[in-house]
């Protein structure tokens, strides 16, 4: 299954499939109700992206409110609340496509952090 | 206003190395600002010296030229007085200018030589009674000994201080020419050390009678100063009175004769730069610009100097980047055709196209000769006052005031930010008020600045020392980091361990030890770094192999964990003979998980497998294989807390939200006896015992807020002790609520 390639956004992302099924998960899709689209790239935004749809609405997903396009240890640094996502877009380092309002939710908050051993 | 801080501040978040050229704004404020090396620039980053803090303001001078002595005497008389108070903003349009002449000579990559020194003798050569006499009207002897001064540069001749007649000079005055005299020295003797220049200028100065200390400047400046100065100044430029000015004005027109092509200067450009040099460029020049702002502190001639920079970066948005105005231009301008967009502001309007300032602007700058024609043909000797003239008009046209100005330029960057941000406006949904949200957060992130290098730094797998380390020089660091470290005390512990690997760099137990702490402290980058020398010194240790292993798995970095796992098998002296050397060039996680499970199979009663083993279902997320293997390494080795830590760990990750309580507990004992031993605290005391407990971590906590972990655990006892009032206090890490309820 994971061969050394693998993303580190994805080991997070799966993470936060068990995390979203918790109270606290529960909690985080209440608060946001949006699907969001994260396009993760190994190394440079738009190629060799990896989409995962992170629903946080529960609802029937027809299209994302917002896309995030980022690189992978952007995403990180973005997930695990070391980078802003603000300045993370200022930097060019997140690219949003889709309702801005929707964007406006996205928050270091969603993602879970992991414990570390 | 917060949109412009925003944009002055814009450098710092791009970290050396990283920058993003997705800046455009920043790139061409930068770009104008020149590109000259970083120490040239930082000379001529006038505030960066003492001497020359204020130069782009204009201290009360021209005020006290119409209303002081002078006032009484007949209109000859004011004439050349105009004319000095002329030649003191030349000054400092030679300045900018020089600073526009350092982008225009990398972009012509011409030769070095400064623009200011022809333009300069222009002005000075259309005024024949500029002999070296020294004495007539005051006003004619100061401009020939500021002739006299400017000549002497030519050849690098020391300048000699020169018995002047008195010549009434009015405090302003004085501040003005001591000002601008250390930046036009700084110009002219840019080869020359700063000992030279402080000569020359103090010899200057000491001829005028003009005191060079810096402490009798004036009071800073208003903020819109500067734009008042550019205001006056091109008044001045309409007047027909003023010979000078009228001259250069002519001479301007001439040069604009001679540059045919407008869209030369764009296209030398691009075809030197690409299209993104510039905003790398650009980037470069604004964190010069940021560290010379740090060096002078926050300063409102750094403002003046910003707002100046951010004028030609919002001319420049709209002429230089064709590809913006047919892009997201055009974008823009069509969805307010189509009404979609509606936003109240000056600038826009979706009623009428010559509300939006998009088409506003593209009219004005097709009307009028664009920035880049007169950049172009008047080989840029005027920008700044052109510039300064454009803008004027424009506020003219508008009939407004400074806050227009402002509104317009947090518009234009708000929109420039990134090449999809335009939609985003044009939808309607990001008001100033985001804007400014958007601004405050950036500030919070220019705080967390020095911290993300540092992480940078760690990342690359360099280890970041302490900058103030007490314990460099004592006599056995190691003795005492290890102390600490047993204690708890791990910042202070870092530092002593920091101070022995300074001592030792080939001490593998320092490093690894400075590695665990780091690692204890939830700093796993750092941890890997100390780690990653430790295996430097002693490549086969066990120790260091599975911490890098555990390290690396926390960071989420599979094949880095997974190589130094495979390292732990293969120098074990036991299960070294399972692996096969070829292995090591393409790991697989499926073929190192089965080497250990082989080797599990070989000694299930070897504790440390099983943690490998653990570590590697984390790698994978089969969490709940790890849950049993650590398991089973806690039935052979109960005492180890760090198991506890692990298999918690685990737990929470697999959502096992109350297993991984009661192994946190169990850490939590284990720490009581254990790691706080020396603090006499003893196991049976905090069994069953939360309220204790609690002060003990209240306890460690204060002497070591950082320990994320601590927190965690004391968030669990307090709930275990149902003293949920407290949890808030915990949460927001109020140590001094928590001490007053819990003391030791």
């Amino acid at each position: 299954m994971a061969s050394g390639a693998e993303l580190k956004s994805e080991s997070l992302l799966e993470l936060m499939k068990e995390h979203l099924k918790t109270d606290a998960g529960k909690e985080i899709t209440k608060k946001i109700g949006l699907v969001y689209q994260i396009n993760i790239a190994p190394k440079k935004i738009g190629f060799n992206e990896v989409i995962f749809t992170v629903d946080l609405k529960k609802g029937e997903v027809k299209k994302p409110d917002s896309t995030f396009s980022f690189k992978d240890d952007d995403f990180i640094k973005v997930a695990l609340g070391k980078m802003n996502p603000q300045i993370a877009f200022m930097r060019g380092a997140m690219k949003i496509k889709g309702s801005l309002s929707a964007a406006t939710k996205f928050t270091p908050d969603i993602f879970p952090k992991p414990a570390k051993m | 206003m917060a949109m412009r801080e925003l944009v002055t501040g814009g450098a710092a978040c791009a970290v050396p190395g990283q920058s993003s050229s997705s800046n455009p704004f920043g790139a061409l404020a930068n770009a104008l600002i020149g590109s000259s090396s970083k120490q040239e620039r930082l000379k001529e980053i006038p505030s960066s010296t003492p001497t020359a803090s204020e130069p782009q303001f204009y201290p009360d001078g021209h005020g006290h030229l119409q209303q002081l002595p002078g006032s009484e005497l007949d209109q000859p008389f004011m004439q050349p007085r105009t004319q000095s108070s002329e030649f003191l903003r030349n000054f400092n349009s030679v300045d900018g200018n020089r600073l526009l002449g350092n982008a225009w000579d990398e972009v012509q990559s011409s030769q070095p030589e400064p623009m200011h020194m022809p333009q300069h003798d222009r002005i000075y050569d259309m005024r024949p009674q500029l002999q070296t006499t020294l004495d007539g009207p005051p006003q004619r002897v100061l401009s020939s000994f500021l002739h006299s001064f400017v000549e002497s540069s030519r050849g690098g001749m020391p300048f000699r201080p020169t018995p002047l007649p008195v010549l009434g000079l009015s405090a302003g005055d004085k501040q003005c020419i001591r000002d601008r005299t250390s930046i036009m020295a700084r110009h002219f003797f840019a080869d020359k050390s700063e000992d030279f220049i402080n000569g020359q200028v103090n010899a200057l100065l000491s001829s005028l009678d003009i005191d060079s200390d810096v402490n009798s400047k004036g009071p800073l400046p208003a903020r819109f100063r500067e734009l008042d100065d550019y205001w006056n100044e091109s008044q001045a430029i309409t007047k027909p009175g003023a010979h000078a000015v009228q001259g250069w004005v002519t001479e301007f027109s001439q040069h604009r004769l001679d540059h045919g092509d407008p869209n030369a200067w764009a296209h030398s450009f691009e075809r030197q730069h690409g299209a993104n040099g510039w905003a790398s460029e650009f980037e470069q020049e604004q964190s010069q610009l940021m560290s010379a702002d740090h060096m002078r502190g926050v300063n409102m001639a750094s403002l003046a100097a910003m707002e100046q920079t951010r004028m030609l970066a919002n001319t420049l948005a709209q002429n230089e980047e064709p590809k913006f105005q047919k892009s997201r231009f055009l974008q823009f301008v069509s969805k307010m055709n189509r009404g979609e967009l509606i936003i109240d502001d000056n600038q826009v309007k979706p009623a009428t196209s010559s509300g939006d300032w998009a088409s506003e602007y593209q009219q004005q700058y097709n009307a009028g000769p664009s920035w880049a024609d007169e950049y172009a043909r008047g080989e840029l000797s005027h920008g700044p006052n052109q510039w300064a003239n454009e803008f004027n008009s424009e506020q003219e046209q508008h009939g407004s005031v400074d806050d227009q100005w402002v509104n317009q330029f947090t518009k234009l960057h708000v929109d420039d930010w990134a090449e999809d941000f335009g939609n985003q406006v044009g939808e309607g949904l990001l008001g100033d008020s985001s804007a400014d949200s958007w601004a405050n957060a950036y500030n919070e992130y220019m705080n967390e600045q020095a911290a993300t290098k540092q992480r940078n730094d760690a990342a690359r797998g360099v280890y970041v020392f302490s900058d103030m380390n007490p314990y460099v020089g004592h006599p056995n660091p190691l003795k005492v980091g290890q102390e600490m470290f047993h204690k708890g005390l791990l910042s202070e512990a870092v530092l002593a361990l920091e101070a022995e690997v300074l001592k030792n760099p080939d001490n593998a137990e320092g490093w690894r030890l400075l590695g665990i702490a780091h690692a204890e402290n939830d700093d796993d980058q750092q941890a890997i770094a100390g780690m990653m020398r430790a295996q430097e010194a002693d490549p086969t240790n066990l120790e260091v192999l599975l911490a890098l292993g555990v390290s690396h798995t926390n960071e989420l970095e599979q094949a880095a964990a997974l190589k130094y796992l495979y390292g732990w098998l293969r120098h074990h002296q036991k299960y070294g003979v399972l692996t096969k050397p070829e292995l090591s060039d393409s790991l697989y996680y499926a073929d190192v998980a089965r080497l250990f499970n082989e080797a599990a199979q070989m000694s299930p009663d070897d504790a440390d497998v099983h943690i490998v083993l653990g570590v590697l279902y984390n790698l994978s997320r089969e969490y709940d294989k790890a849950i049993d293997s650590f398991r089973t390494a806690l039935k052979l080795k109960p005492q180890d807390y760090s198991l506890w830590n692990k298999l918690g760990a685990t737990q929470a990750n697999s959502v096992q939200s109350a297993d991984a309580i009661f192994a946190y507990q169990q850490l939590l004992l284990l720490f009581c006896s254990f790691q706080w031993a020396s603090v006499s605290f003893s196991t049976d005391r905090c069994t069953g015992m939360y309220e204790d407990s609690i002060r003990y971590y209240v306890r460690a906590l204060t002497m070591n807020p950082k320990a994320d972990n601590g927190w965690q655990y004391l968030r669990i006892s307090l709930s275990c002790a149902s003293r949920n009032d407290m949890l808030e206090a915990c949460d927001s890490r109020n140590l001094d609520v928590l001490q007053k309820e819990f003391p030791l």
